[in-house]
C-alpha cells in the first residue's frame, strides 16, 4: 500500500507543479472562512487530523484557479460558495418549494411519495433501511463492511484504514473542486471487501439515500482486498434535486491484486445542478475496474472517471452514455493511465445531443514508459438529433513506449431517415421510432446494468426524447 | 364497393427526377397481384411510395385505402391502417431485439397491450412456420443477418402483424431454393390466416409458383406498360420485357 | 527570448496533457524580412532559410500544382496561402527535409466545387512546427491531405491540422502515416470541425503510426467538433499496431517480426510518397528514404 501511495503522489506532483507554474491569477475570494469549516468539523466530531485536513483543503481551494477548458460555470456563484454548503441547520427544503417539473418527473417514473421527498432533499427520513435490512444480513455474513463513511471514521476497526486512504487517490491539490470537497465533504459510503470475498449481489448507494448529510459533497471510499469481487451501484434514474445546485462529490476506489470492482452509475441530477464530480480507481496487479456510467441530468457536468493501472496485467473497462438535452452542457469522458506492463484498457462511449444540448467527450489515454506490452482500445460514437445541438469529441493519446498497441475510433452522425421510415412502416410514430433507436443506441450501457436499472434508464431516455424531463 | 387499394394517376419522384408517371392501379380485398418489370422500372419506388417513404415526393395523383385518401398520411398511420412493406434491404437496428421490436409494432398496429406470454407464444409459432431458430428473437434486429435471414425476418413480421395489404419487395431475390420454399410457405400461411391482399414485386418468378395470381402489372420506365391475368407472368417468363421497354414510353 | 504560441488546439483540453498548444522561441525559427513568392502552376520552390510567404492561387476552374522543398540547417519560417476559386483544383506538395528548426503554415481557402490536395512529408526536421488550416467555405468544396513522417534521433514534430467545414456537402479526407524511432517526439492534432450550416458534409481522418524504439514519445489528438445534424464524421488512430493477419502472412514468408514493423512503416510512407507527381522531387525523397537501408 505504501508503494502505491508514492506512485499516486508521483502522478499528482506533476499536476500540482504544472498548475502552480501557470498560476498568475490572484486567488479568488471564496466566501468560505475557517469558521465555517470549524463549524462543520465540530458538528461531525472530526478527529484532529480531519479538522486539519479540512482547513488545509480550504487554503488550497482559495489558491487554486478554475481550469481554462470545459463548460462555463459562470452560473455558479463562486464568490458566495458558502451558500452552497448546507450544514445541518440549513438542510430542510420544503416540499412546496420543490419545482413542479421535478415533481412531474417523479410522477412519470412512478416513484413512491416517500422516496420523492427523500430524493428532493426534504428532511423526511425515507426508510430505505427496510429495503436494505434484508440485504444487510447477507452482506454482514460475508464479511463485507458497508456503512456510512462518517461513522466508519469513528469506528476503531476502520479509522486507521480510512485515514491511510482518504483523499490520497484524489488529493485536494488535484483541482479546485477537489479542494472544496476536502474542506466541506459530508456523508457518503465506506465499503471494505476482505480478501477472497466475492459478493454476488450488488451493493446500492440508494440504500443509504438519506444517510447523514446531503448528498452533494459526499465521499465514497471502497477498498477491495486481493481476489475479491464487488458490484457497487450509485445513483438512480430519479432526478436528485438540491436547491443549492452544486454537487462536488468524490469517489475513491482501491482495487487489490486480482480483484474486480464493477462501479455502475446512473446520474440524473436536476437541471439546475453543477455536477463537478471526481472519481478515481487505483488498480493493482491483475485487478480490474469496470465502470458503467449513464449521465443524464445536471445543467453542467465535469465527469471523467480515472483509472490508474498500477500493477502488471491490471485492466480497466469503461462503458458510458451521456445524453445532453435542452440547457445542458455535459462534459464527460474518462482518463486511463497505464503505469505497469501488460495492462489493458477498453472504452466504449456514446453520446446524444438534443434540443440545443451540448455534449463533449473528453478523454486521455496515457501509456507510460513502464507500460510495455499494454493495449488500449477506445470507441466513441455520437448522435446528433437536430441542428441546434452540439457534440464535440476531444480525445488525447500520449504514448511513451514502443511496445504498446493503441487504437481509437470515433464516429458522429444522425439517425438515418431510412431507419426511421422502417420503424414507422411498422406502426411506430416518428417520435416513438426515434426513441426506440436512441434506446438501442444506449444499449452499450443498459445491457451492463441490472434489469431494474436498465428499465429505469430506458424510461428516462423515453422522457428525455419527449422533452418532458424536469 | 370500393377496392382495398386504389392508386389514381400517381406521379412521384425525387428532387432531381420523376420516377413514376401517372400510375394507376387497384387491388381488391383478398387478391394477389404481381408487379413485374425490368430493372430501374420503378417497382420498388412504387412499393415505397405506397408505404409512405419520405424519400419520395408525390407531385400528382392520390392514393386511397379502404376508400379513404391516405396520400398525406405518414408511414406509421398507413401501418396502422393495415399496410405492410417487406423491404428489399432491411436496415439493421443495433440495441433493439427482434422480439422487443415486434412486440412494440404489434401493440401499435392493434392498439392493444399484449401480455408478454401471449406475444412470445405467437412469435414462437410464427418462427416455427418459417423454420427460424428461436435464438433469433433475442438478436438485435437484422444485425449481422445474412440476406436470406433478413428476408425471413421480414416475412416473420408479416405473419405476426397480419396486415390487410402486404407489399413484398423482391422478397425472393438472393434466396436459395429452400429459402424460397420457406418464405413461400410463410406467405401462404399469411393468406390462409388473414385472407389479406398481396402485391408481389419481383423480376423473377420462383416465388409465384405457390401463389394464385389474380392480376399482373408490368411496370416499365415508371409507367404501367401492360396489365393482365396470371397468363401475363408466363408470357414474360418466355419473352422477357423487351417489348415493354421499346413500346412503352 | 520572444515566446510565441503556435498550433493552438481549437478546443483546449486537460492542461496536464500539454497538448493545447506549442510554445517556441521565435528567434530560432528564422529572422529577417519576409520574402513573397508567387508560385505558378508546375513550379518548384526550395527554401533553406529565412522567412517566406508563398502564394498558390488557382482561378475559376483552373488547375495548379506546386512543390515546396524545405531543407538546410538554418532556422526558417514559411507561410503558404492557397486559394482555390470556384471549380478550381490545387495540389501542393511540401517536403520537410530540414535539419534545423522550421515553422510552416498552410492556409487554404477552398471555394464552391473546388478541391485542394495537400501532400506533406516530414523526413528530416530538428524541430518542425506545422499548421494546416483548410477553410472549406464553398458548397461541395473538397480537401484531401496525405501526410507522412519519419522521425529519428531527437527530432521533434508538432502538427496542427484543422479542416473547417462551412460549406454544404463539403468533404475532407485526412490520412497521416508515420514511423518514429530514437527519442523522437511528435504531437499530431487533427480537427474536423462541422460548423452549423454544413449539412451534407463528410469528414474522415485517420492516423497510423508505428513506434520502433522505446524512447519515443507520441501524442495524438484527433478532434471532431460538430454543430450540424446532417453530417458524417469519423476518425481513427492506430498507434503501434499492425493487423495480426498481416504479421502472420509476412512471417509465413520468412520475415522476422521486428523487420515486419520496419517494412510496414516504410511501405506506409511510400504510399504517401507515391502521391508526389513531380518525378524529380519523388526521386530526391526516395533517395533519402532508402539511403539508410542495409539490404538492397
Amino acid at each position: 500500500m505504501k508503494e502505491e501511495k508514492t506512485q499516486v503522489a508521483d502522478i499528482d506532483r506533476s499536476l500540482y507543479d504544472f498548475r502552480y507554474e501557470e498560476d498568475e491569477r490572484d486567488y479568488l475570494g471564496s466566501g468560505i472562512t475557517a469558521d465555517i469549516i470549524k463549524e462543520i468539523s465540530d458538528e461531525k466530531g472530526d478527529a484532529d487530523w480531519m479538522r486539519e485536513f479540512r482547513l488545509k483543503s480550504m487554503e488550497i481551494y482559495n489558491k487554486t484557479p478554475m481550469v481554462e477548458w470545459g463548460p462555463s460555470i459562470e452560473g455558479l456563484d463562486i464568490d458566495n460558495i458558502v451558500t452552497y454548503i448546507r450544514t445541518k441547520s440549513r438542510m430542510n427544503t420544503d416540499w412546496n418549494d420543490v419545482p413542479d417539473d421535478i415533481k412531474n418527473t417523479f410522477e412519470k417514473l412512478g416513484i413512491p411519495q416517500a422516496e420523492r421527498e427523500s430524493l428532493a432533499g426534504v428532511g423526511a427520513q425515507y426508510d430505505s433501511e427496510l429495503v436494505y435490512h434484508n440485504v444487510r444480513k447477507e452482506v454482514a455474513e460475508s464479511g463485507v463492511v458497508y456503512t456510512d463513511l462518517e461513522s466508519a471514521m469513528h469506528d476503531e476497526r476502520y479509522a486507521e484504514m480510512i485515514h491511510t486512504h482518504f483523499m490520497k487517490l484524489v488529493p485536494p491539490t488535484d483541482h479546485k473542486f477537489a479542494a472544496l470537497h476536502g474542506a466541506v465533504w459530508s456523508g457518503g459510503s465506506f465499503v471494505y471487501v476482505p480478501k477472497g470475498v466475492r459478493l454476488e449481489i450488488p451493493l446500492q448507494s440508494y440504500f443509504r439515500l438519506n444517510a447523514k448529510g446531503a448528498g452533494q459533497f459526499e465521499h465514497t471510499l471502497i477498498i477491495l482486498e486481493e481476489d475479491s469481487y464487488l458490484h457497487f451501484i450509485e445513483g438512480c434514474s430519479a432526478p436528485k434535486y438540491y436547491e443549492a445546485g452544486l454537487h462536488a462529490g468524490c469517489v475513491e476506489l482501491y482495487v487489490g491484486k486480482n480483484a474486480t470492482l464493477r462501479y455502475s452509475t446512473i446520474e440524473n441530477w436536476s437541471k439546475n445542478m453543477y455536477n463537478l464530480n471526481t472519481k478515481r480507481a487505483l488498480v493493482d496487479e491483475g485487478g480490474k475496474i469496470e465502470w458503467v456510467s449513464g449521465s443524464f441530468g445536471s445543467h453542467v457536468s465535469y465527469l471523467y472517471p480515472m483509472s490508474i493501472l498500477n500493477g502488471r496485467g491490471a485492466r480497466a473497462e469503461f462503458t458510458g452514455i451521456t445524453f445532453a438535452g435542452e440547457g445542458q452542457n455535459l462534459d464527460t469522458g474518462a482518463k486511463i493511465v497505464h503505469n505497469a506492463p501488460d495492462t489493458s484498457s477498453y472504452m466504449n462511449t456514446k453520446s446524444i445531443s438534443k434540443s440545443g444540448g451540448i455534449s463533449t467527450f473528453r478523454s486521455a489515454v496515457t501509456v507510460n514508459e513502464k507500460a510495455a506490452g499494454s493495449k488500449s482500445a477506445v470507441s466513441c460514437e455520437s448522435l446528433m438529433l437536430d441542428r441546434i445541438s452540439r457534440s464535440d469529441t476531444i480525445p488525447v493519446m500520449d504514448i511513451r513506449t514502443d511496445k504498446a498497441d493503441v487504437g481509437h475510433e470515433a464516429k458522429i452522425g444522425r439517425i438515418s431517415d431510412e431507419t426511421v421510415f422502417y420503424l414507422m412502416s411498422r406502426g411506430l410514430s416518428e417520435e416513438e421510432a426515434k426513441a426506440m433507436i436512441v434506446r438501442g443506441f444506449a444499449d452499450n450501457v443498459s445491457k451492463e446494468l441490472p434489469l431494474e436499472y436498465a428499465v429505469e434508464m430506458n424510461n428516462l431516455i423515453g422522457l428525455e426524447m419527449k422533452g418532458s424531463i424536469g | 364497393m370500393s377496392q382495398l387499394l386504389e392508386i389514381k394517376d400517381l406521379t412521384a419522384g425525387v428532387e432531381e427526377k420523376e420516377l413514376l408517371h401517372s400510375v394507376s392501379l387497384t387491388v381488391g380485398a383478398g387478391e394477389t397481384h404481381v408487379l413485374m418489370g425490368p430493372n430501374g422500372a420503378g417497382k420498388s419506388t412504387l412499393g415505397s411510395v405506397i408505404m409512405g417513404s419520405p424519400e419520395y415526393a408525390v407531385s400528382g395523383g392520390r392514393l386511397f385505402f379502404e376508400g379513404e385518401d391516405i396520400t398525406d398520411d405518414s408511414a406509421d398511420k398507413r401501418a396502422k391502417r393495415g399496410i405492410f412493406l417487406s423491404f428489399q434491404n432491411p436496415v439493421e437496428i443495433a440495441g433493439v431485439t427482434l422480439s422487443e421490436f415486434l412486440r412494440n409494432a404489434l401493440e401499435q398496429v392493434t392498439g392493444k397491450h399484449l401480455k408478454l406470454w401471449d406475444f412470445k407464444k405467437k412469435l414462437r409459432s410464427c418462427m416455427e412456420i418459417l423454420g427460424m431458430d428461436a435464438s433469433y428473437a433475442d438478436r438485435d434486429l437484422n444485425v449481422g443477418f445474412s440476406g436470406g435471414e433478413k428476408k425471413k425476418a421480414e416475412i416473420l413480421q408479416l405473419l405476426v402483424l397480419e396486415p390487410k395489404l402486404a407489399i413484398l419487395d423482391e422478397t425472393d431475390s438472393g434466396l436459395d431454393v429452400d429459402a424460397v420454399k420457406t418464405v413461400s410457405a410463410g406467405i401462404d400461411e399469411y393468406k390462409k390466416r388473414t385472407g389479406g391482399s398481396l402485391i408481389v414485386i419481383t423480376h423473377n418468378t420462383k416465388i409465384l409458383e405457390a401463389l394464385r395470381v389474380d392480376k399482373t402489372h408490368i411496370l416499365a420506365a415508371g409507367q404501367i406498360a401492360a396489365e393482365g391475368g396470371a397468363e401475363l407472368v408466363d408470357e414474360v417468363i418466355t419473352n422477357g420485357f423487351e417489348k415493354y421497354i421499346k413500346g412503352g414510353k | 527570448m520572444e515566446k510565441i504560441i503556435l498550433n493552438k488546439l481549437p478546443v483546449p483540453t486537460f492542461g496536464w496533457l500539454k497538448v493545447n498548444s506549442a510554445e517556441r522561441d521565435a528567434a530560432a525559427f528564422g529572422t529577417g524580412k519576409e520574402r513573397e513568392v508567387l508560385l505558378a502552376d508546375g513550379s518548384r520552390a526550395e527554401l533553406s532559410g529565412g522567412r517566406s510567404v508563398f502564394e498558390v492561387t488557382a482561378a475559376e476552374n483552373e488547375k495548379t500544382s506546386a512543390v515546396i522543398y524545405i531543407s538546410g540547417s538554418e532556422g526558417k519560417e514559411l507561410t503558404t496561402n492557397v486559394k482555390a476559386a470556384a471549380g478550381a483544383e490545387v495540389k501542393l506538395v511540401q517536403v520537410y527535409e530540414n535539419s534545423g528548426p522550421a515553422i510552416g503554415s498552410v492556409n487554404a481557402d477552398i471555394a464552391e466545387n473546388a478541391a485542394f490536395e495537400l501532400v506533406q512529408l516530414y523526413i528530416g526536421g530538428k524541430d518542425t512546427v506545422s499548421g494546416i488550416y483548410a477553410d472549406l467555405a464553398g458548397r461541395n468544396s473538397r480537401f484531401k491531405a496525405d501526410i507522412g513522417y519519419l522521425l529519428d534521433g531527437d527530432e521533434k514534430l508538432d502538427i496542427n491540422l484543422v479542416a473547417s467545414h462551412a460549406g454544404k456537402k463539403s468533404q475532407s479526407e485526412i490520412s497521416v502515416k508515420g514511423m518514429m524511432r530514437g527519442s523522437s517526439e511528435k504531437t499530431f492534432r487533427g480537427t474536423i470541425d462541422f460548423l452549423n450550416g454544413s449539412s451534407g458534409a463528410k469528414g474522415a481522418e485517420n492516423e497510423e503510426v508505428l513506434l520502433l524504439d522505446e524512447t519515443v514519445r507520441n501524442k495524438t489528438v484527433p478532434l471532431i467538433l460538430c454543430a450540424e445534424e446532417d453530417v458524417e464524421g469519423s476518425h481513427g488512430a492506430s498507434i503501434g499496431r499492425i493487423d495480426e493477419a498481416q504479421i502472420f502472412y509476412m512471417q509465413s514468408r520468412g520475415i522476422p517480426v521486428d523487420k515486419i514493423y520496419e517494412l510496414t512503416a516504410r511501405s506506409r510512407i511510400a504510399q504517401v510518397v507515391s502521391k508526389i507527381s513531380d518525378k524529380d522531387t519523388a526521386d530526391r525523397v526516395n533517395a533519402i528514404l532508402t539511403g539508410g537501408e542495409e539490404d538492397g
